[in-house]
């Protein structure tokens, strides 16, 4: 009697086990995934710069010191390796590219050029796009993060080796959150 | 609220079965009152019959679900004329873009379709279906009076309705009852048989009553967390504001939106005044919150107020209206000073050449054209001219090769010499809808607008007065398929004079014609019923 008792305890240890290691899976699956996303946009960001430079090359003399920090900025982007540094050389190429749409607005006859403005559109597309894809990056790597904390989680995690994941970290000044309080009372 | 989209999605929806609870119950108790006779004849219900009327409504609920709900999309972008964005047009591309982006952060899960509806109304709505299928449709109106933050911002919020499921009950809530109006609607038109038309009628009655009851599922709740979804993926909470702000003063769409299709809407196209009260039963029957308490969640957030607000809205105006630039005049051809023309009025002058006489409102003398940079520049662009692309259609007044150019953001066939255009029907209500951003109403379109409008009266009336009437100018040929162009004005209220070619849905405008049409829909110039000679009376 008291042999099967044991036998339906480790049965059931065994399920929740299986279980818990299942959903680790699956939840470390979703966090690279989304890295992925990043990572395309990341790419699309570095072939579009180039282009948008060599075309406002010529109207923009003036401002020779702008570009050759965007171009910089690419270049050590591109050539990062790890996370961190990764995150930091993005950040800013951000801050580059934002200042060179600052100065553009200057020049009014780049207004007037299609090519320009379209590539100017991809960009600030592209921008969004790597902001929204970090924003579901870090929801989903904290996400991961608390799974592999809770208790009986913990010790499967460290059982097959499961390591937290890293924040893709935001810039601090352009896209800090503002003070938002999303309940619906505070009067 | 959940932590991520993904989470969001994994929810299931419960309301759709309490739709469906609902259909059954009115499907049960029409079996039960057609069959009522019946039961005299057999006796009393045996628990057979009650299994079989049981299945019988779930049948047929079953399937008026399927069939109402399973395409609702598709019904919706029908109803609604929507078409997908037109990659040519700058304006649309961005919102598509927007669409994508806001894509990304739902964790690439679900396709979200877009659509663009050719109305001047201002209005956004989400859709979604039990075949998977979601939208995000918003108005030509809207689109071109937002910036691209606000854009965002309202592409968000309807996002969030479709991830969070609550799309999707309204859909299938919105198009249970609307498909019913609207066959039976088409029943009535078809059909003269009376005897089936009774019970189809009543069914359909009951159903269109119990609709007004659905707006007790559809919290208001559901808006304001969308709100806040949308402020949370796109940091801006005053663009939103400024959305609402935009729309509590524009029509949104009323007359236009209808079928049910109210609940889908980020405002209600019906501006009732039970949407901005409140209380207990505001927030029972109204499917919206008030505009007012929305927008001022969206300034806390944002820590501005009102007025500040309202302040930025008309320095807005004020801007766009100062940068309009010095007025020229120009010596014609025929030795007559015309103007005043604004510099991009000047572009599409045909007989301006750099030996032209020109001067300004502020200058004493007048000067030959080319003296003055900023008109030489247009020479100069002419030159370049044969680079922009021919558009492999001749004009039909001059028949000078076509060339495509961009006119508000959206590509248009323009001739260089008489400085007519040719446009694909469907893109007019856009070019009309973004006369913010050029601002074609000049004094002199305005005045002639004002004078051909009248003209344009008085033939009206002649027209109709002695019927056989022609007009001495030759039909137009389409440039397209070569057939005669049909002329006629643009409508009854705007009368400025097109021609359209009704099988290639092409329409021409002269010169400045476009400009004539944009000026009477923004500045509302209707024909003047006052000035008019005593109408004769049409029989």
């Amino acid at each position: 009697m008291i042999g099967w008792i044991v036998l339906g305890l480790i049965v059931l240890v065994a399920v929740g086990v299986i279980a818990i290691y299942n959903r680790l899976v699956s939840t470390r699956n979703d966090v690279q995934g989304s890295w992925k996303q990043i990572d395309v946009q990341l790419k699309r960001r570095h072939d579009l710069v180039p282009n948008l430079v060599s075309s406002v090359k010529g109207a923009m003399t003036f401002e020779q010191d702008t570009l050759e920090k965007v171009m910089n900025a690419r270049a050590k982007a591109v050539s990062a390796t790890g996370m961190q540094a990764r995150g930091e050389a993005e950040n800013v190429l951000t801050q580059a590219l934002g200042r060179l749409f600052a100065v553009m607005e200057n020049y009014p006859d780049l207004k007037s050029n299609q090519n320009i403005m379209q590539l100017q559109e991809e960009l600030t597309s592209t921008e969004n796009r790597i902001a929204f894809a970090r924003q579901l990056y870090n929801d989903l790597v904290a996400n991961y993060r608390t799974r592999l904390q809770v208790f009986p989680n913990n010790l499967i995690a460290s059982l097959f080796n499961f390591l937290p994941e890293e924040y893709f970290a935001a810039e601090e000044a352009a896209r800090t959150a503002p003070a938002v309080d999303l309940s619906l009372k505070g009067k | 609220m959940p932590l991520t989209f993904i989470d969001i999605e994994r929810q299931k929806n419960w309301r759709i079965a309490v739709f469906f609870l609902v259909l059954l119950l009115v499907y049960l108790a029409v079996a039960l009152v057609v069959t009522a006779p019946l039961t005299d004849l057999t006796g009393p219900s045996t628990p057979r019959y009650w299994t079989v009327a049981v299945l019988l409504s779930f049948l047929a609920a079953g399937l008026h679900l399927w069939f109402s709900g399973g395409n609702a999309v598709a019904a919706v972008m029908h109803s609604l004329n929507a078409r997908p964005p037109d990659p040519g047009d700058d304006i649309h591309r961005m919102f598509q873009n927007i669409v994508e982006e806001i894509h990304v952060v739902t964790g690439v899960k679900r396709k979200i379709q877009c659509a663009v509806i050719p109305s001047l109304s201002m209005n956004a709505l989400a859709a979604a279906d039990l075949q998977g299928n979601s939208l995000i449709a918003v108005t030509e109106g809207l689109l071109s009076r937002l910036t691209r933050p606000q854009a965002e911002a309202v592409v968000a919020h309807e996002a969030h309705h479709v991830l969070s499921g609550d799309c999707l009950e309204t859909t299938v809530a919105a198009s249970i009852f609307g498909t019913l109006s609207a066959a039976l609607e088409k029943f009535r038109t078809l059909s003269s048989n009376r005897i089936l038309f009774v019970p189809a009628v009543a069914v359909a009655w009951v159903l269109l009553k119990l609709s007004s009851l659905l707006n007790l599922f559809i919290s208001r709740e559901r808006e304001y967390r969308a709100d806040a979804a949308a402020v949370r993926m796109t940091r801006n909470p005053l663009a939103l504001a400024e959305v609402f702000h935009l729309l509590s003063r524009s029509w949104r769409g009323a007359g236009f939106i209808g079928g049910g299709l109210e609940m889908l809407c980020i405002v209600n196209p019906q501006a009732t005044t039970l949407d901005e009260r409140e209380g207990f039963v505001a927030d029972l029957l109204s499917t919206h919150p008030p505009l007012r308490k929305r927008m001022d969640i969206m300034l806390r957030m944002a820590r501005v107020s009102v007025t500040e607000l309202d302040a930025r809205a008309s320095g807005r105006n004020v801007r766009s209206a100062a940068t309009a630039g010095p007025r020229y005049h120009a010596m014609s051809p025929k030795q007559v000073w015309q103007g005043p023309f604004t510099l991009q009025e000047l572009a599409g002058l045909p007989w301006l050449g750099p030996l032209t006489w020109m001067t300004t409102d502020t200058a004493q003398a007048a000067d030959r054209a080319w003296k003055d940079p900023l008109i030489n520049a247009i020479f100069q662009a002419r030159l370049a001219a044969p680079e922009c692309k021919d558009s492999g259609m001749s004009c039909p007044s001059c028949c000078q090769p076509l060339k495509v150019t961009s006119q508000e953001g959206t590509q248009v066939s323009r001739c260089h010499f008489c400085a007519g255009t040719l446009i694909e029907t469907a893109k007019i209500p856009r070019i009309i809808a973004r006369t913010d951003r050029t601002n074609p109403c000049t004094e002199r379109v305005t005045a002639l607008a004002r004078t051909v409008m009248k003209e344009n009266q008085l033939r009206q009336v002649h027209r109709a007065f002695e019927r056989s009437a022609r007009s001495s100018v030759p039909a137009l040929s389409c440039p397209k398929c070569g057939n005669r162009m049909y002329r006629g004005f643009y409508s009854m209220t705007h009368l400025i004079e097109v021609d359209r070619c009704s099988y290639c849905g092409l329409t021409w405008f002269d010169q400045d014609e476009l400009a004539m049409l944009q000026c009477l829909i923004e500045n509302r110039l209707v024909p003047d019923q006052g000035d008019m000679p005593a109408t004769p009376s049409l029989q």
